[in-house]
């Protein structure tokens, strides 16, 4: 347990910098236009790349109690539940929507 | 355990009787803050989930709604949203370190960004709502050749919404900041509600990372 982990200021600028870049670079992407669902999952793909760096090191997860990391999993798996299941439905349906 | 007979001294007067000592509130504070953004992740794992049901019924919707998205202010607020996560970690970092004047220029600059983000959201909203761009039932552009088009919109005023709701309400929490901080509250013993803010100031910009993508960069 070391809830008190200091990073130093050039340690914070790196990260900073580093999700500028990947802001740029998931921009950039869509310039060369990929094909099919592939753009969706490297836009995906970036952005929880830079949601986990986000977690892990500016908001100090890297260092923190695990239990803390656990929570994170945790939600992030309920979520995806709810969406499986949420999608064996909505995805399998004759007629989509009822009303709109 | 804690000498309760030093309750007077500065340092130790933040520590409340029910905890063993500084540490151990710090982390239990932390813990519920923790527990509070998981239910925020399932609040906002809702409309994430209409987002995708709607993408999977819809694709050409989703294709064509977002060009009236203005990728280039999309990308300038997740700079800003990034800039001022930045500045919340800067500003925790000061407190750490006893730097109480840092800790409060960080956190005017970040409470700055902030409102860039705001005002940026204010001219895109109203941008569309001159197109007659609303949500629902009351959306009446022209514009668009997709009979769902009010779906996108509303899945778009929610999100972004809600998303805005929860800037606005981190100004808030930044602003209480300033004036603790003022008060000489915090010290490098006792930061933690600067730490607990910048938890949910974070947060609020890794929704913020998914949303960009998800709404402004389908091409």
């Amino acid at each position: 347990m070391s809830g008190h982990h200091i990073s130093s200021a050039k340690f914070l600028w790196t990260i900073g910098a580093a999700l500028f870049v990947l802001t740029v670079i998931t921009v950039a992407v869509t310039w060369i236009h990929i094909p099919g669902p592939w753009n969706v999952v490297v836009a995906i793909l970036v952005a929880l790349i830079k949601a986990t760096i986000v977690a892990l090191f500016f908001m100090n997860l890297y260092w923190d109690d695990k239990f803390n990391l656990l929570l994170l999993f945790l939600s992030v798996a309920f979520f995806i539940l709810m969406i499986g299941i949420t999608l064996l439905d909505t995805l399998f349906r004759d007629d989509p929507v009822p009303a709109f | 355990m804690s000498d309760h007979s030093a309750a007077a001294d500065p340092k130790t007067a933040h520590i409340q009787h029910h905890f063993v000592d500084s540490d151990q509130q710090f982390d239990s504070a932390k813990l519920g803050m923790w527990i509070f953004l998981v239910t925020e992740i399932l609040f906002f794992g809702g409309l994430f989930a209409a987002y995708i049901v709607y993408r999977a019924w819809y694709p050409d919707l989703y294709l064509q709604a977002s060009t009236e998205l203005n990728t280039f202010w999309g990308a300038v607020n997740t700079a800003v949203l990034i800039g001022s996560s930045l500045t919340v970690a800067m500003a925790i970092r000061s407190a750490q370190l006893n730097q109480i004047k840092g800790l409060i220029y960080n956190l005017y600059i970040t409470i700055g960004l902030a409102f860039v983000f705001m005002v940026i959201k204010f001219f895109e909203y109203t941008h569309k709502f001159e197109k007659g761009i609303f949500p629902g039932e009351y959306y009446t552009y022209e514009g668009i050749a997709h009979e769902k088009a009010n779906i996108f919109f509303s899945i778009y005023y929610m999100m972004t919404g809600v998303h805005g709701l929860h800037v606005t309400i981190g100004i808030g929490l930044m602003i209480w900041l300033v004036v603790k901080a003022k008060k000489g509250v915090f010290h490098s013993g006792y930061y933690t509600p600067v730490e607990i803010t910048g938890l949910y100031w974070h947060l609020v910009d890794i929704i913020w990372i998914f949303l960009f993508p998800l709404l402004y960069l389908i091409d």
